[in-house]
């Protein structure tokens, strides 16, 4: 029985680091590209680069990424607090109207989005890509929301109404102090979410100065690149590749729950 | 329930989300759905001309491969997603000392731009001084003179399976994990009991109780399959010719041709599509509860 136990757990380890090595690979090279030709002045040449800003880069990607969360926080608890607990005319029309627009692949309307942007003068504005963002990634969450609501006690909403508490105060008061680690999903889900995304700041922004880090890895990119130029390449995206696994670190947690949860639920 | 909140205040609290959300997608996809029956540069001058861009789609050569492309992509990325999942996932369970490192490495990825990944794995995979064939010719699995065309028109798809693969493996992983921490720990001591082994509770316990997350993981990949764009557009841009073009790279294409109205109908081609696969998604997960 023991030997079987070693046997077991042999193959079990020789199987894991087999398939670490491989996703360890891409990570490795990348690192030892960084510093093949050129060394660590690539880093210093990526970061005074005359067409790529690493600072700007990271800062867009957090005001874009940043904001929508804001918004998709927001908006997202009061819709799925209203979803849960009031009834109005339409309640149920209205809510799985919304859940059916979380199937709409973003590729699939670019240029009638596009023209939208543009007729309503926010193209190439931080706004006019935070918009699409929140539209594209806020259904999710309002699933993830209300599903949550739904779970709260009812008891707990009669007694403060009882007590003369209107719905804000409830929703603010009782509903909310109750949906921190929902919440912590929810904006950690979105944060990572609208930071990766590649096609809409792609689509709807022209001024390079305002480029998220997924546009701004075109900056690094030649027709015909040196090896010196692939290493700062290599270098940047490194660099640009930080913000997200401190993110990562901080937030491992309500990232595996959130992911989770929204697959189970949807 | 009880009345709460009145009769307006509710549509408060929802108009926020109807407006730009609800509102917005649903303008851009009637928008499209119109836009698809004209003849448009995107911006300007629009034509009605009724179906005809879509008799010129499903009489496109490019179309086809790019379908065929998608949907090689959705079975090779789903199949490989969902096997090596569930068996890291049953591995990391056994608790082994390290198991919480493996899981970290392999989940990591998640947290990382796919742009960025599609963007290393390009020049890793380059065919000349990429780092991959480099480390093939030193380990002298190649020859010296000889190169593999990783995102050439045959192993092109398959080398972009493989970037999907290392991004959202670990998603699966995940998911698969918490599933088995909710199967209850007497099945299995039971049919210890009974003296199965480990192979016989893996398949006699274990994969029949994930079968809902397994359905789950499934569709999801599947409608995911239909939205990825940037690991193909910053790898291979849909080349060598039009041989490596999935759908979504092969729409914005005859987006960037200024073929608007065209590009159009590929995107309702998708849309119907997607509403179809989580249709079913929806009915599978219900039929789950």
């Amino acid at each position: 029985m023991r030997n079987q136990k070693t046997l077991m757990w042999t193959v079990m380890y020789a199987v894991l680091c087999l398939l670490a090595a491989m996703w360890i690979y891409p990570i490795v090279i990348a690192f030892v590209e960084s510093f093949k030709v050129g060394g660590a002045g690539n880093y210093e040449a990526v970061l005074n680069h005359p067409r790529f800003d690493y600072w700007s880069a990271i800062g867009n990607s957090f005001l874009l990424a940043g904001g929508s969360t804001v918004v998709i926080v927001i908006i997202s608890s009061l819709a799925g607090f209203a979803f849960a607990r009031m009834r109005f005319r339409g309640r149920n029309f209205l809510y799985r109207a919304l859940l059916a627009c979380m199937a709409i692949p973003v590729a699939s309307v670019v240029t009638p989005l596009f023209a939208t942007m543009n007729d309503l003068g926010l193209r190439d504005s931080y706004v006019g890509v935070i918009i699409p963002l929140v539209a594209f990634n806020v259904l999710v969450m309002l699933l993830l929301m209300k599903n949550h609501f739904d779970g709260i006690p009812q008891e707990l909403v009669e007694a403060a109404t009882i007590d003369g508490a209107r719905p804000i105060g409830v929703f603010t008061k009782i509903f909310l102090p109750l949906s921190g680690p929902v919440l912590a999903n929810v904006s950690v889900l979105s944060f990572v979410y609208c930071w990766n995304e590649y096609l809409l700041p792609n689509l709807l922004l022209s001024s390079e100065s305002k480029f998220p880090v997924t546009a701004a890895v075109a900056l690094l990119q030649y027709e015909r690149m040196s090896q010196e130029q692939i290493g700062q390449l290599y270098a940047g995206l490194i660099l640009m590749t930080i913000p997200s696994v401190i993110v990562y670190l901080f937030s491992q947690r309500y990232l595996q729950s959130g992911l989770t949860a929204g697959a189970v639920k949807s | 329930m009880r009345q709460f909140g009145g009769r307006w205040a509710p549509y408060l609290y929802v108009a926020p989300i109807v407006v730009l959300a609800g509102a917005l997608l649903y303008y851009t996809v009637g928008f499209a759905v119109w836009a698809s029956l004209t003849d448009w540069n995107g911006l300007t001058r629009m034509e009605f001309i009724g179906v005809e861009n879509y008799e010129r789609l499903f009489a496109d050569r490019t179309f086809y491969i790019a379908l065929r492309n998608t949907l090689v992509f959705m079975v090779a990325t789903v199949f490989l997603q969902t096997v090596l999942g569930l068996l890291i996932a049953v591995i990391a369970k056994e608790r082994m000392p390290g198991a919480n490192f493996f899981k970290a490495i392999f989940f990591l990825p998640i947290a990382m731009a796919p742009a960025i990944i599609a963007t290393v794995f390009k020049y890793m995979f380059e065919a000349n001084y990429g780092s991959l064939n480099e480390t093939l010719r030193a380990l002298g699995l190649l020859g010296e003179d000889d190169s593999i065309l990783w995102l050439g028109a045959d192993l092109g798809v398959w080398s972009i399976v493989v970037i999907n693969v290392f991004a959202w493996m670990g998603f699966s992983m995940m998911v698969y994990f918490s599933g088995l921490m909710s199967i209850p720990d007497e099945l299995y001591e039971a049919s210890s009991l009974d003296g199965a082994g480990w192979w016989r509770r893996l398949f006699s316990i274990t994969v029949p109780s994930l079968k809902g997350t397994t359905g789950v993981l499934i569709l999801l990949g599947i409608v995911g399959s239909l939205k990825t764009f940037d690991t193909v557009w910053l790898t291979t841009q849909g080349g060598p010719g039009v041989s490596t073009h999935f759908l979504s790279t092969f729409l914005y294409q005859e987006r960037l041709n200024r073929d608007a109205g065209y590009s159009s109908a590929i995107g309702i081609f998708i849309l119907v599509a997607a509403f179809v696969l989580s249709l079913i998604q929806t009915r599978v997960s219900s039929r789950e509860k």
